[in-house]
């Protein structure tokens, strides 16, 4: 069957959701990466398996769906019963008959299995209510943990497509711009350039044929939004580059992906297929004259490929290697003919602009901020997971309210957020609103959507050392300024880490870091020193302790640290002397144990060992 | 444009003056000494021939030079080899059928007869005439009869 | 046309000429290391970086390489301001780190008042300077013989997994064209080694010296139609064909004419 009209697609969905009426209730088993880690897979086989067997009105085995990432990634695997919005976590195969005992067969909540709040100990059952959930607001993972990932028609039941109906049937090209421009949606890469006037620009341009690309390179460390949107809600990424390609006048678009998320690749291709096979893709859309040809790449592991520019070679199947944007890729892009490059979640905005109108949009976010932003919140922090809030949400509900605060309730030290070449804020912003601006203005950068929480075991001059550790690796290595002035830079921090710095050379550090930025030839150079510089901005102090008193205050570089036992805290149990590899702990049973210096090499293996809290890290 | 060189090996002594213009003309790229000028032995008794590039219509060094080194004046009408863009590959040595693409080694460059931007150095040394640049029609290209 | 300020004087040039033509014509020296005719600017060494303006931009400058930016109606341009010149410097301090005994770059550094780098020297230091120049007029040439391989600080010109590479056909061009003549070669006889690949080079067959090899030959003749036979003699067994063709031709016409 070819949908041709709107009509069609309207009766269609219709249909599809008379038959979801019908299913009195419905088992969402998260398969998102988290969740998919944990076993999920597993869950929804025994939850198949067991319906099978006993037969319930109104549920069957198509009730259970598959759905990406449900987000509240901390207590995977994680299952929603809908539509009574119930949420169990920690789900192991063996819950699996008491749920359908009690919760699908009946009405019972299990209160062993749903959100206990960490410090009333309250049991919260339906996700809406759970603090993780009530401060989000979701746009481009609206249907994330709603439908199954890699099914059309649940898309379309919940109203996918309609927008690219209403542009293509509806909307002149110019129209839809005009409507992106007003909503000021602002490229979701971390760039923030306003998706509207990059469309227009590249329209404006002459040329036989133009581009729509997907930046599906998500390579920040800790990062999983973008992964999280093409596993789990692929036609909305489809949707939004049918629109893009529509207005821009593109026949052909590519979908780079990155190399580690073959799941994506798999559901990618799936939706491109079934989208192809009822006329929503491909030849002649919605019987339209508006043809639209998906492909997908897939990366080879380089983090440079996000890169727009070397993305486009790393396409056309050259070396992805950045080049000089001072010809921009809107004009001269993949094989040189104009082209349209956003990110995945910025394509999973453009169906709701378009379906809801610019002013609806708007009226979410910030000033010149509009809209959502997802983030990957990691780390230090209790509830970690996938989120979206409002742009211009402070730091603080974020941290605090949705991620629940600070693990074993420990002090906050830093937030790092825009990924590796983003920056640390400290805890006089955490009542910063998180928005493009506001964050660069501080010295970090929104980023793809990367946000590692750090508390007060975290040194800051390891994290500056680690991040830069991670960007001379990722350099593409074309340009000095990157490939040896980020060597240069992670060399002087290792010496400070190790306490061989001297004052200066943190005079040198910020002097380098400055022709770094000003003399790379790509974003990934010019930001490159940001781990450097963000640090240093804020934790001066410590980057002085380690160069001065040969102290690492968090406890973290080696060099600088030596573990010893509090003999009033030992009890003689002898768990660190079998922890410890080296042989270098002493002692008797029920006598405090002893650290040899010479031998330790202060792998931390005795303080995970010690149940007493007795080794210090001095 | 329509000038070209005339050589009339009947009138040549042998003196080698034509060489030494040239490497002289061209010693702003170095050194005088490596002239693409030769007089050779034309093969009889006391017979010699002025031999340099013939500046040829569909050229080989052109043809071979796979980095377009090597490109037609449209002022002078020679083909100009742009030393920046050369990578001393020596394609155009090795495929030029009349050997008139050179290797200098003293400063590591080809080099082939420019015709002095329009006003070779060599035609106009030449005491006996046997070596002019000048204008010439089609018909006077051909060997006189 | 387009006209630009280049340090203080007006100057035309074509639109869209890149920043480096335009400043190499007015006689400006600007260094670039990565800047080769014969193929297209890269932007790797960033040397040639200048400092651009515009009356419009309020005072807002840039940094822009003059190897790649395109001249530009009104631009202003400072090619030694005090900033770019220490932003060479710091380029340079970098480059001694790397290519700590390079001539080529011991000259540059020198001239920016380097005579050593601030930094840590790099393990095992050697002449690349990672330019690009070797591989992209390989690439140019039509044969993409050897690229760079790895990335970031371990990036180094190899050929296909560092064995004999296939593709190549020995012309030399890569190592002519290296501006720190890191890339080694020799000939020895008629046998030219490079890349890990030996190759036979073709002899005169009248003063038997040797020309250009084999496979080169081979690839001009077959993409380039070049005569084979053009590939026998070498240039000097050329010129005197060609002198003799010349006096053979002169003895026949002086006889038809006293005739």
């Amino acid at each position: 069957m070819r949908i041709e009209s709107e009509k069609q697609l309207r009766d269609y969905r219709k249909k599809l959701a008379d038959a979801d009426k019908k299913l009195t209730k419905k088992i969402m088993v998260c398969h998102g990466p988290g969740c998919l880690a944990s076993g999920a897979e597993k869950v929804s086989e025994e939850f198949e398996k067991q319906l099978k067997r006993k037969k319930i009105t109104g549920v069957t085995v198509g009730s259970i769906k598959k759905t990406g990432c449900h987000s509240f990634c901390e207590k995977s695997p994680l299952v929603a019963i809908e539509p009574a919005q119930i949420l169990y976590t920690r789900v192991k195969v063996k819950d699996v008959a008491e749920i359908i005992e009690k919760s699908i067969k009946g009405d019972e909540i299990i209160e062993r299995l749903v959100y206990h709040d960490p410090h009333s100990n309250d049991a919260i059952p339906k996700y809406p209510d759970i603090p993780f959930y009530k401060h989000q607001t979701r746009i481009a993972l609206r249907n994330l943990g709603k439908i199954n990932a890699c099914d059309i028609d649940d898309y379309i039941r919940v109203g996918g497509y309609e927008a690219a109906a209403k542009a293509l049937l509806k909307m002149t090209p110019e129209g839809v711009i005009d409507e992106v421009t007003k909503a000021n949606l602002r490229g979701r890469g971390g760039g923030g350039f306003p998706a509207g006037r990059k469309w227009k620009s590249c329209r404006a341009v002459e040329s036989d044929v133009r581009y729509v690309v997907c930046n599906g390179d998500e390579g920040d460390p800790g990062a999983f939004m973008d992964r999280a949107i093409m596993e789990g809600d692929p036609h909305t990424v489809l949707e939004g580059m049918i629109i893009a390609a529509f207005a821009v006048g593109a026949k052909d678009g590519y979908i780079y992906v990155r190399e580690e998320y073959p799941l994506a690749v798999v559901n990618l291709q799936k939706a491109i297929e079934q989208a192809e096979a009822i006329g929503l893709l491909g030849d002649n859309i919605l019987g339209t004259d508006f043809s639209l040809h998906l492909h997908i790449n897939r990366g080879a592991g380089a983090f440079v490929c996000g890169e727009s520019s070397a993305l486009m070679l790393s396409v056309a199947g050259n070396v992805g290697e950045p080049r000089a944007k001072y010809i921009r890729s809107v004009v001269k892009g993949l094989w040189d003919k104009p082209t349209v490059l956003n990110n995945v979640e910025t394509y999973a905005n453009v169906p709701m602009i378009i379906a809801n109108g610019a002013d609806w949009f708007t009226s979410v976010g910030a000033p010149k901020n509009a809209g959502t932003k997802a983030f990957s919140l990691v780390g230090k922090v209790r509830h970690t997971g996938l989120i979206e809030v409002p742009m211009g949400t402070p730091l603080r509900t974020i941290i605090y309210d949705i991620g629940g605060g600070i693990l074993k309730d420990r002090p906050f030290k830093a937030v790092q957020t825009g990924g590796p070449s983003g920056g640390c804020l400290a805890e006089q912003h955490l009542d910063l609103s998180v928005d493009f601006d506001t964050l660069t203005k501080h010295g970090s950068m929104m980023g793809s959507g990367g946000m590692i929480v750090m508390d007060d075991r975290t040194c800051m001059v390891d994290v500056a050392k680690y991040f830069l550790s991670f960007l001379v690796s990722e350099s593409c290595g074309k340009c000095i300024p990157c490939r040896e002035g980020l060597y240069q830079l992670h060399k002087l921090a290792i010496a400070i880490s190790e306490g061989r710095a001297q004052e200066s050379d943190i005079e040198k550090m910020e002097h380098l870091s400055e022709m770094v930025v000003t003399g790379s030839l790509c974003g990934l150079g010019k930001s490159g020193p940001n781990p450097f510089l963000s640090t240093i901005a804020n934790f001066r102090d410590e980057y002085l302790t380690h160069i001065r008193d040969h102290k690492c205050s968090a406890g973290v570089c080696k060099e600088l640290i030596k573990y010893e036992i509090d003999a009033e805290k030992c009890d003689g149990c002898m768990a660190c002397i079998a922890a410890c590899a080296f042989n270098a702990i002493s002692g008797k049973k029920t006598k405090p144990h002893v650290i040899d210096q010479e031998l330790c090499t202060k792998c931390g293996a005795c303080v995970a060992a010690c149940t007493r809290e007795a080794i210090m890290v001095l | 444009m329509n000038s070209r060189f005339v050589v009339k090996p009947e009138l040549c002594i042998g003196c080698r003056t034509c060489e030494l213009a040239c490497s002289f003309a061209h010693a702003k790229n170095g050194r005088p000494g490596r002239s693409r000028i030769f007089v050779l032995g034309g093969g009889f008794k006391d017979l010699f021939v002025p031999v340099t590039c013939l500046q040829c219509e569909e050229a080989a060094c052109a043809k071979s030079c796979l980095v377009n080194a090597i490109t037609r004046n449209p002022e002078t009408g020679a083909m100009d080899l742009d030393h920046d863009k050369c990578v001393r590959c020596m394609a155009c040595i090795a495929a030029c059928p009349f050997g008139c693409s050179l290797f200098d080694e003293q400063q590591e460059l080809v080099i082939k007869c420019d015709l002095c931007g329009g006003d070779p150095a060599c035609a106009k040394f030449c005491p006996t005439k046997a070596l002019e640049y000048k204008p010439v029609t089609v018909r006077a290209l051909r060997p006189a009869i | 046309m387009v006209s630009l300020t280049i340090n203080g004087k007006v100057v035309r040039a074509e639109e869209g000429e890149y920043l480096l033509a335009v400043i190499r014509r007015m006689g400006i020296d600007v260094p670039a290391l990565c800047d080769h005719a014969a193929v297209e600017p890269y932007g790797g060494c960033r040397l040639c970086m200048v400092e651009i303006t515009k009356e419009s931009w309020d005072g807002w400058k840039n940094y822009v390489t003059a190897c790649l930016y395109p001249a530009e109606q009104d631009l202003i341009v400072n090619t030694h301001s005090e900033k770019v010149i220490e932003l060479r410097t710091s380029l340079l301090d970098l480059f001694l780190a790397r290519n700590p005994e390079t001539p080529l770059i011991q000259k540059l550094a020198a001239d920016h008042g380097l005579t050593k780098t601030s930094f840590e020297v790099v393990p095992e230091p050697n002449d690349c300077i990672l330019c690009g120049i070797c591989t992209r007029v390989c690439d140019e040439m039509g044969f993409a013989a050897i690229s760079m391989v790895n990335r970031g600080h371990g990036r180094e010109v190899a050929p296909p997994l560092n064995e004999a590479p296939p593709d190549c056909v020995g012309c030399l061009a890569c190592a002519q064209a290296c501006p720190t003549n890191y890339i080694k070669f020799e000939d020895i006889g008629t046998t030219r080694k490079i890349w890990g690949r030996e190759f036979e080079l073709l002899t005169c067959e009248k003063t038997g010296r040797p020309t250009i090899t084999r496979e080169f030959a081979a690839f001009l003749s077959k993409h380039r139609d070049i005569p084979e036979e053009y590939f026998k003699v070498n240039d000097e067994a050329h010129r005197d064909e060609l002198a003799s063709t010349m006096g053979r031709i002169t003895r026949w016409s002086v006889q038809e004419e006293t005739k």
